[in-house]
């Protein structure tokens, strides 16, 4: 038997436009990910950051920041710790990639099904955010490579800014992606939004 | 509301924090006896004026978080990370 | 006649666009640009509610946020709006308002007979008429008052639009734009500094609108504001709060000014601004004078009979007299005048000033050294009386449908207040003001409401403030071109009351006289918060705008003290009223809280599943079949699977901890009360966590992965507090210790395959694993392949039969049950609910949130051996207090219905020769030994097993006899878990 695809926590979302219809409407999709969390051991950060650099070709971020390697991204999420995150690949590879490379200094636990992302793209992408996110995304404030934990819609958001289009992808825990998501859908409906 | 600046995440929202009490008080060793963790589990200052006090940022980084408030005023002189200590100014 | 009083031009309405609008069902016709009271007054409307308490006829007293009588229903229906201020409503085609606050038509109420009774209904009546018998109060009094008393109705109907809640962020938010504010944006702009103006009123100009010589510079000013990137202006957006630490918070009035929102629109938006420095140029409210009769309809604000005109070009009256005690009021008399209503007289309680002269030359007709001394009239004003300063006699009457007062004017300090500021008593202005604040302070006050007035001094002081404000935010000062003007004095003689007979209103709202004042003060209620509640003084929607700083003056000389030592009451939030369901904002219906699904929701949803909240989680509590008669019916017939077939359970709810690091199992056994170290990798055991002060606080089974990798469940209810508690005690008490958490909730899904044909079950389904109860015993865990896809396996049982737990990563979960349910159909697998789950556990006798209830110890809940006899744990000590160890504390027991017919409930109370010795925490159906069983806590429980007690529920009129048994009257041994 060969193994089934995972069923993505939004699988069943909505999908097409919705609410005002503007030039250009902001777009919201919901790309597969592989997502680990990765939690430095005490004392280990240099080695560490050696292992970051071998196996995924980047430095781990700063706290409120983000580090893009050869084929993963590093999203800083408190302290000593990281998400990093991938495209959805083999079920367990980027956890397993992990742990190998880490092993020793840091501890590893894949939440590729506990958290789920969605990316929220446009010109208002802003403004519909502020209707429930309470951090200043002002360009002098916040833009790409940056990115915070806080609660939106009384929901933990892990949201980090992509490109300066803006592009944002907000990540959740998985159980509360649909209720996020309708938030979204509210927040985003008087600006006109495409869902994909 | 108080905007707490959290030394990982910058100014934030009080909702994004929760309240933990008196950051003053140490856990007393195992064999301390009842009443110095009767002490340390129920006495409090209860200040007017400055006190450190506890504030997790479990919306944010999750940090526990020593933060220095004025009581009466709500004004928030100084946060440090769970390891530092912060001085309680006279007044 | 449509209009009347409309003047021909001037001001700011498009008289070019006619808005027709309802007035206790009236057509009338207003413009673009009108309130509807300048649209009610243009049509000669002056009657427009009755009083609070005595249900006088009241006209239009102000224009703007501070009126205290023009309140109406606004709209009808779903959306009809009580306790709108007419004065502030922004007119609209077709909008239809009610008075309110009347029985009978509101030119005859019946409630007026109040006004008679009056001498009887003074302060504090309430409080001493209705107080005997007590039982007539919720009865007879409440219901009398309410109906008497009280403002509008609310509509009762579901609010058909919707609102939602906004967060923003600036370095300098300027609240409100006359003069000061639209300088000081101007100026923080200039600076570079991200500006919020937030303006309550639809224009912007504050003042200025009624001075249309400076129009231009209005107009420029926001002509400049607006072509900064880095400045955002809000109409329609009251700032109604200062909170800690420069937030802000505002209602934006989206909608309010269109019949209905379009689709995609909220009606208001609450908005929460946190700004590095705030600039608070919010003006000044012209206050009231007390003298008998001020509050006859026709009576009105110089300063609002003079933006009537001015602003929308309406004459407020035929013939008016001002009452003034200061120069600047002067220019109503000039604003009408010009407007071409006659100027009966001018009462100035002062011997002459240089407004008075500008008066005469004019032409109109000076009272110096005079007083108004009462009023006459009855729904409408026809005269006003004037007597001379200090003389208590009556003098002569001036006939005048209009009789604009000012007794000065009380800069508007509420928010300055609110975010810290001091205030101060200003001996010329005769008011409070902020004290100055430090040049680096990130609030400041700056035009009329620190008491800088007139159109050039107040931009002026806002512009200063403006450049200081970006200067506080860290940006470098910038100036901006200043207007000249000269102006007016506004420093009033001190006239607070004219003493006489009739009522003579402090508070018009809520029918508050000086006399009732007096009598406070007389009672005892002296200082000013007291006076206020004894009274209801500045209680109202207006807040004491217009005449709380007059009723403190009149307490303030019946104390025999000056005002300044008197006060004002404490300023909050929120300045003038806010809709609730503006508070409410986005956070109703499905979004009051957001709902919880475990990844094998649609499942449930497709097997009919009946739910039931577990905090924000939704479960699923059984699933009916046809053939089940009712609720019970299924959770028995679920429960029954289980103990003679197998069943099947989400459990995905339950918390989810990996614990790593090299000291993972040094701080498990701090944690918990039993020991982890000692646990080998491969199997779980089951773990009790107390609290600092000895009580039960969660418990749940844990699982050695790795030498330093731990899985920890815990309970659905307490998996947050328990991860808040170990980063705690990680922070605070030990943070040597080398250990990682991490929350797996949501990566896991989880379900329990439990029921003798368990194994057979999960044999079918597991690969690369031998799940025989040798190579897979009880408490075995091990990682594996389910039905193709990783999985992970647990050998533990909740139910007290033989069970297993399989965990898939979340996306796999609805793949793995399909499989299990396959697998199971040869052995009449039946999914399971929580009810049953329930029941099942109550009848092996474990413990759940019923019996973990914050008030338990280890030795209540008979878990007393699990506590380790070395080493710390957290509770360790605090459990071993007196009062926490004593024989005689509830303790737990299992208990059954003697008659196997009579319902037992959780909470009844447990008699034992009728004294209360303990309760019920859980209560089923036993479908071992069919009847009523429960678990509970009983006083001497262990020695009560075997007696006959009784389970009293006063609120059910029940009293049932019960046996008190062993909790673990099910397979005591635990045979079934563990062959």
């Amino acid at each position: 038997m060969s193994a089934p695809e995972p069923i993505h926590a939004l699988a069943f979302a909505p999908r097409g436009s919705l609410g005002a219809a503007p030039a250009a409407p902001l777009r919201v999709s919901f790309p597969a990910r592989d997502i680990v969390q990765v939690m430095l051991r005490r004392g280990q950060d240099a080695a560490f950051a050696e292992a970051m650099r071998g196996a995924f070709g980047m430095e781990p971020p700063a706290p409120g920041h983000t580090a893009t390697g050869q084929d993963a991204t590093a999203i800083w999420i408190q302290p000593g710790q990281w998400l990093l995150t991938a495209p959805r690949g083999v079920e367990g590879a980027l956890a397993a990639r992990a742990t190998a490379a880490f092993t020793g200094f840091a501890a590893v636990a894949d939440q590729s099904h506990g958290r789920t992302t969605i990316l929220l793209s446009g010109a208002a992408a802003r403004e519909a955010l502020s209707r429930g996110c309470r951090l200043d995304l002002h360009p002098r404030a916040f833009g790409p490579g940056r990115a915070a934990s806080t609660p939106i819609a009384q929901i933990g958001c892990l949201l980090h800014q992509t490109d300066a289009t803006p592009s944002f992808e907000l990540t959740v825990f998985s159980t509360l992606a649909e209720p996020f998501l309708h938030w979204l859908i509210e927040a985003t409906a008087p600006l006109g939004v495409d869902i994909a | 509301m108080l905007r707490i600046p959290c030394p990982h995440c910058g100014a934030r929202d009080e909702v994004e924090f929760t309240y933990r009490g008196d950051a003053t008080v140490t856990r007393p060793a195992p064999d301390a006896g009842v009443d110095a963790f009767h002490d340390y589990l129920y006495l409090r200052r209860n200040p007017r004026g400055w006190q450190v006090e506890w504030w997790q940022h479990n919306g944010g980084c999750r940090a526990f978080l020593k933060v220095l408030r004025h009581t009466v005023t709500h004004e928030v002189r100084g946060v440090a990370t769970a390891t530092e200590t912060l001085e309680v100014p006279e007044a | 006649m449509s209009q009347r009083f409309r003047l021909p031009s001037g001001g700011h309405v498009d008289r070019s666009q006619r808005l027709g609008f309802s007035f206790d069902g009236r057509r009338y016709e207003g413009h673009a640009g009108d309130t509807l009271a300048s649209a009610l007054l243009a049509n000669g409307v002056r009657l427009v509610g009755r009083s609070f308490k005595y249900h006088r006829p009241r006209g239009i007293f102000s224009a703007g946020i501070e009126e205290p009588n023009a309140l109406v229903e606004l709209r009808d229906g779903a959306r009809r709006e009580p306790n709108t201020r007419a004065t502030v409503a922004e007119l609209f085609d077709g909008l239809s308002a009610t008075s309110q606050n009347h029985r009978g038509s509101l030119g005859f109420d019946w409630m007026a007979v109040n006004g008679l009774l009056a001498p009887f209904i003074g302060a504090g009546f309430y409080y001493k008429t209705f107080m005997w018998p007590a039982a007539f109060w919720e009865r007879v009094y409440e219901p009398m008052i309410r109906k008497a008393a009280g403002l509008g109705r609310a509509s009762g109907l579901p609010d058909p639009d919707h609102y939602e809640a906004a967060h923003a962020h600036c370095d300098v938010l300027v609240v409100g734009a006359g003069a000061a504010g639209l300088a000081a944006a101007r100026a923080a702009g200039a600076a570079g500094a991200r500006v919020i103006l937030a303006e309550q009123d639809f224009l912007l100009g504050g003042d200025l609108l009624n001075e249309a010589e400076h129009d231009a510079w209005r107009s420029e000013t926001i002509a400049a504001l607006e072509a900064m990137p880095e400045v955002t202006v809000m109409p329609r957006t009251m700032v109604f709060g200062a909170y800690d630490q420069g937030v802000l918070g505002a209602i934006e009035r989206v909608a309010d000014h269109l019949p209905e929102p379009p689709p995609h629109t909220p009606r208001q938006r609450y908005w929460t601004i946190r700004a590095t420095a705030v600039v608070l140029a919010t003006g000044a409210h012209e206050r009231l004078i007390a003298f008998p009769g001020n509050d006859r309809p026709g009576v009105m604000l110089a300063g609002a009979a003079r933006t009537y005109a001015r602003r929308y070009g309406v004459r407020a009256g035929e013939t008016a007299a001002l009452f003034a005690t200061h120069d600047a009021a002067y220019d109503a008399a000039f604003a009408l005048a010009e407007a071409g209503t006659r100027i009966a007289a001018i009462i100035d309680p002062r011997t002459d000033s240089a407004a008075m002269q500008r008066a005469r030359e004019a032409g109109l007709a000076v009272r110096a050294g005079s007083v108004v001394n009462g009023t006459v009239g009855g729904k409408a004003l026809r005269g006003v009386e004037i007597g001379t300063v200090g003389s208590a006699s009556r003098g002569d009457a001036v006939p005048a449908d209009l009789l604009m007062i000012s007794g000065g004017w009380n800069p508007a300090v509420h928010l300055a207040s609110m975010s810290g500021a001091a205030l101060r008593w200003d001996d010329a202005l005769l008011a409070f003001v902020p004290e100055e604040r430090e040049e680096s302070a990130w609030q400041r006050s700056a035009g009329a409401c620190r008491g800088v007035h007139g159109f050039g001094a107040a931009a002026a002081d806002g512009a200063a403030a403006g450049r200081a404000a970006a200067v506080a935010a860290g940006f470098d000062a910038a100036d901006i071109p200043l207007p000249d003007a000269p102006s007016a004095d506004h420093r009033p003689y001190a006239l607070w009351e004219v003493k006489g007979g009739g009522k003579a209103f402090v508070d018009i709202q809520d029918d508050v006289t000086a006399d009732d004042i007096r009598l406070a003060h007389r009672e005892g209620f002296s200082h000013i918060e007291h006076a206020k509640r004894y009274t209801t003084h500045a209680m109202g929607t207006d807040q004491g705008k217009v005449g709380g700083l007059v009723g403190a003056a009149v307490l303030a000389e019946a104390r025999g003290e000056p005002v300044a030592s008197v006060g004002l009451p404490r300023f909050r939030p929120y300045t003038a009223p806010i809709a609730w369901g503006a508070m409410a904002g986005g956070e109703v219906g499905r979004h009051f809280q957001p709902v919880r699904r475990t990844a094998l929701h649609g499942v449930h949803d497709e097997l009919g599943a009946v739910w039931m909240d577990a905090g924000i989680w939704k479960r699923p509590a059984y699933y009916p079949k046809a053939g089940d008669t009712d609720g019970w019916a299924s959770v028995k017939r679920e429960a029954r699977a289980v103990r003679e077939r197998v069943g099947v359970c989400d459990v995905s709810t339950l918390g989810k901890i990996v614990v790593e690091g090299p000291d993972a199992a040094t701080f498990l056994d701090r944690v918990y009360a039993n020991t982890f170290s000692t646990l080998a990798v491969g199997r779980a055991r089951y773990g009790l966590m107390l609290r600092e002060d000895g009580i039960v606080f969660d418990d749940g089974t844990t699982t050695r992965l790795g030498p330093d990798r731990f899985f920890v469940t815990t309970t659905t209810a307490q998996a947050g507090p328990v991860m808040q508690h170990l980063e705690f005690h990680l922070a605070s008490a030990w943070p040597d210790l080398d250990v990682s958490l991490a929350s797996v909730t949501d990566q896991w899904a989880a379900m329990s395959i439990a029921g003798p044909k368990a194994r057979d079950v999960v044999a079918a389904v597991v690969h690369g694993l031998d799940v025989s109860s040798e190579a897979f015993p009880f408490m075995a865990v091990a990682d594996c392949k389910v039905a193709g896809v990783p999985a992970r396996l647990f050998r533990i049982s909740f139910s007290g039969e033989l069970a297993y737990e399989i965990a898939t990563p979340a996306g796999y979960a609805t793949h793995v049950w399909q499989a299990v349910m396959e697998a199971g159909v040869p052995y009449g697998i039946e999914p399971y609910g929580v009810e049953a789950l329930g029941l099942l556990r109550i009848e092996k006798g474990h413990v759940a949130g019923s019996e973990i209830n914050g008030q338990t110890t280890a030795l209540d809940l008979g878990l007393g051996r699990m506590l380790k006899k070395k080493g710390e744990f957290i509770g360790r000590v605090l459990a071993q207090r007196p009062g926490l160890t004593d024989q005689s504390r509830p303790h737990l027991v299992g208990l059954r219905s003697v008659d196997p017919a009579r319902q037992i409930r959780a909470g009844s109370h447990l008699l034992v020769d009728g004294q209360d010795c303990g309760w019920i925490s859980s209560a089923t159906q036993s479908v071992v030994d069919p009847g009523w069983i429960g678990l509970g806590l009983l006083r001497d429980g262990e020695a009560r097993i075997g007696s006959r007690i009784i389970a009293a529920n006063p609120l059910m009129g029940e009293e049932v006899p019960v046996t008190v048994t062993s909790p673990h009257g099910y397979d005591a041994e635990n045979l079934r878990v563990r062959t």
